[in-house]
């Protein structure tokens, strides 16, 4: 995730990014300890659509709960079992991905990118394991696949989160 | 009999109530002390123990105001700094170099189409060009516009405008304090203007590291003491050799500011800038006969029209040069037009220096118009936009499918 750093001269400062899943951004720290986090319209990055003010205390509560310092998650995006160089990964197709609206077998996933798909899991968590040749990928989908760590990387890279990805 | 801190007192509560008037309605102060300062004065009625004429503690309450614009120009100061202007980048020169251009070349057209001499031509000029930093910054984070694009650029060329000012005042003041008749005598006043100026920004440069070591001062009590005699005495200096006492307190920010202690006064001087520079709204209505506002009717608006129009224009441009949208575009004109402290201070100046009468009238109905309107454009920023885009068709909005 790439963070912009601004001064607002008379103001704060402030952070902005787009994350992988395509929402951008904006937290503020106020001169005054304020924190704000303004989210946008994922059509219109000019239009913010709901913001939310923290007093400085508050902030430091969700800093720390968002840091993962009171509730370690388990990890629910991405998890990386190793077998020497042998992995298996999850990833949720984002709405760049160049899978979108295309099967399997369109992609040529397994000759192309060396790697093979365990399971499928649709928005609605309905699951396909295994799934067949003819599955169509959507946006939202959360693939599970598996390979050598370099192709692994590769589809990640090129296949299911084709722009703002990494 | 003497009741001057009655008087205050008195004035100090209408101040109150005005103030808390303002934020019921989320409204900036400025607008609500020039009027109340307008409605009181020497025409106003005596109830009782009651004197709303402040006549025995006119002239006290105006030496507070004075005060208010010192710390005003000293947090200006203190939170401005070169390196700041140098990381923010290309476009915000640009953008403050756009809207200067097209709006002080506006104000100056205009001082001289209206007739006036040089000097209150420059005065008009100044009052038009620059925008109002608190009331800017009050809008932009009570309508939690803070996080988008356009705002970085709405405060870089209010920052610009900061600097402007300050080149700017000292300049005029060297003319209009002055007192020089002869193109000799004026051309000398600003010399010495700028090069005041400037043997602060060598202090600044130079002498960091001493002041460094003089104002590393633990105590809180003996360190205001010191940083407030530092900020009277230079300003009280400066005015002895013709440069406004504001531009004295602006100058001596600037130099603290490249200090360590910076942030420390900053943070000292707030409180002293929130309360003395309400006194300085107040006062200055308190100036204004409300009688002779007609007077300015015309004038006024017609500046207004002007800053509007100027303000817009050189916002889209400079928005649509640093790639934003239309729509961000249209909000920084729309954001950058109230006017308030600024121009008041530019107004306060010609006063003082004996120009024109009319130059009170003129700043009091300009500045209050744009004070009041200028808040009320950026809220309805959008529905302005969406009406001037059906004339000039910039982009197609496409319709919302939530």
């Amino acid at each position: 995730m790439d963070m912009r750093e601004v001064d607002l001269p008379g103001i704060g400062r402030k952070f902005e990014a787009v994350t992988r899943r395509g929402d951008k951004v904006v937290l503020i720290v106020h001169d005054d300890g304020r924190r704000e986090i303004h989210h946008y319209d994922d059509d219109d990055f000019d239009e913010s659509i709901s913001s939310v003010t923290f007093t400085d205390e508050e902030a430091r509560q969700m800093a720390g709960i968002l840091g993962g310092l009171v509730y370690k998650p388990k990890d629910l995006e991405k998890i990386e079992l190793e077998l020497d160089d042998l992995v298996i990964e999850w990833v949720k197709i984002n709405e760049d991905s160049i899978a979108i609206n295309r099967t399997i077998a369109d992609l040529d996933i397994r000759n192309r990118y060396d790697i093979s798909i365990i399971a499928l899991l649709k928005a609605d968590k309905s699951k396909t394991l295994n799934p067949g040749a003819d599955t169509l990928i959507q946006k939202g989908d959360t693939i599970v696949f598996s390979g050598e760590r370099q192709h692994v990387r590769a589809a990640t890279k090129t296949l299911f989160l084709t722009e703002g990805g990494g | 009999m003497d009741h001057i801190i009655f008087e205050v007192g008195t004035a100090l509560l209408l101040v109150a109530i005005a103030a808390l008037l303002a934020n019921k309605f989320n409204f900036s102060i400025i607008p609500f002390l020039i009027i109340l300062g307008m409605i009181v004065g020497p025409h106003a009625p005596s109830i009782g123990i009651l004197d709303f004429r402040f006549i025995e503690s006119a002239e006290f309450i105006s030496l507070l105001g004075r005060i208010g614009v010192l710390f005003l120009l000293f947090y200006l100061g203190l939170e401005f700094s070169i390196g700041k202007l140098i990381r923010s980048g290309k476009s915000i020169v640009t953008g403050g170099s756009i809207y200067l251009l097209i709006n002080f070349t506006g104000g100056l057209l205009y001082g001289y189409f209206a007739g006036f001499p040089l000097l209150e031509v420059l005065i008009i000029a100044g009052i038009i060009t620059i925008s109002s930093s608190a009331i800017v910054a009050k809008v932009l984070v009570d309508l939690r516009r803070t996080g988008n694009t356009e705002t970085e650029l709405i405060l870089g060329i209010i920052m610009f405008e900061d600097i402007f000012l300050a080149v700017y005042l000292s300049v005029i003041s060297g003319l209009v304090l002055g007192g020089g008749t002869t193109l000799g005598e004026s051309l000398l006043s600003i010399v010495i203007a700028l090069a005041y100026m400037l043997t602060f920004f060598v202090i600044a440069r130079k002498a960091t590291p001493l002041l460094n070591r003089m104002l590393k001062i633990a105590s809180d009590e003996v360190f205001i003491i010191v940083v407030f005699a530092a900020l009277f005495f230079v300003a009280g200096f400066s005015e002895t050799i013709h440069v406004a006492e504001a531009i004295g307190a602006l100058l001596l920010g600037l130099v603290f500011s490249e200090t360590d202690q910076g942030e420390r006064i900053e943070h000292l001087v707030i409180p002293f800038r929130d309360f003395f520079g309400a006194i300085f709204f107040f006062s200055f209505g308190l100036s204004i006969d409300p009688t002779t506002l007609l007077d300015a009717v015309w004038l006024a608006l017609g500046a207004v029209v002007l800053t509007i129009v100027g303000n817009f224009v050189a916002g889209m441009i400079a928005g649509r040069k640093s790639g934003l949208s239309h729509k961000a575009s249209a909000n920084i004109g729309l954001t950058i037009v109230s006017r308030g402290e600024f121009s008041i201070i530019v107004a306060n100046l010609g006063i003082a220096g004996g120009l024109m009468d009319i130059l009170s009238p003129f700043s009091a109905l300009y500045v209050l118009t744009l004070a009041i309107l200028g808040p009320i454009m950026t809220k309805e920023s959008k529905r302005i936009f969406l009406f001037l885009n059906r004339i000039f068709k910039w982009t197609t909005i496409k319709p919302k499918m939530r």
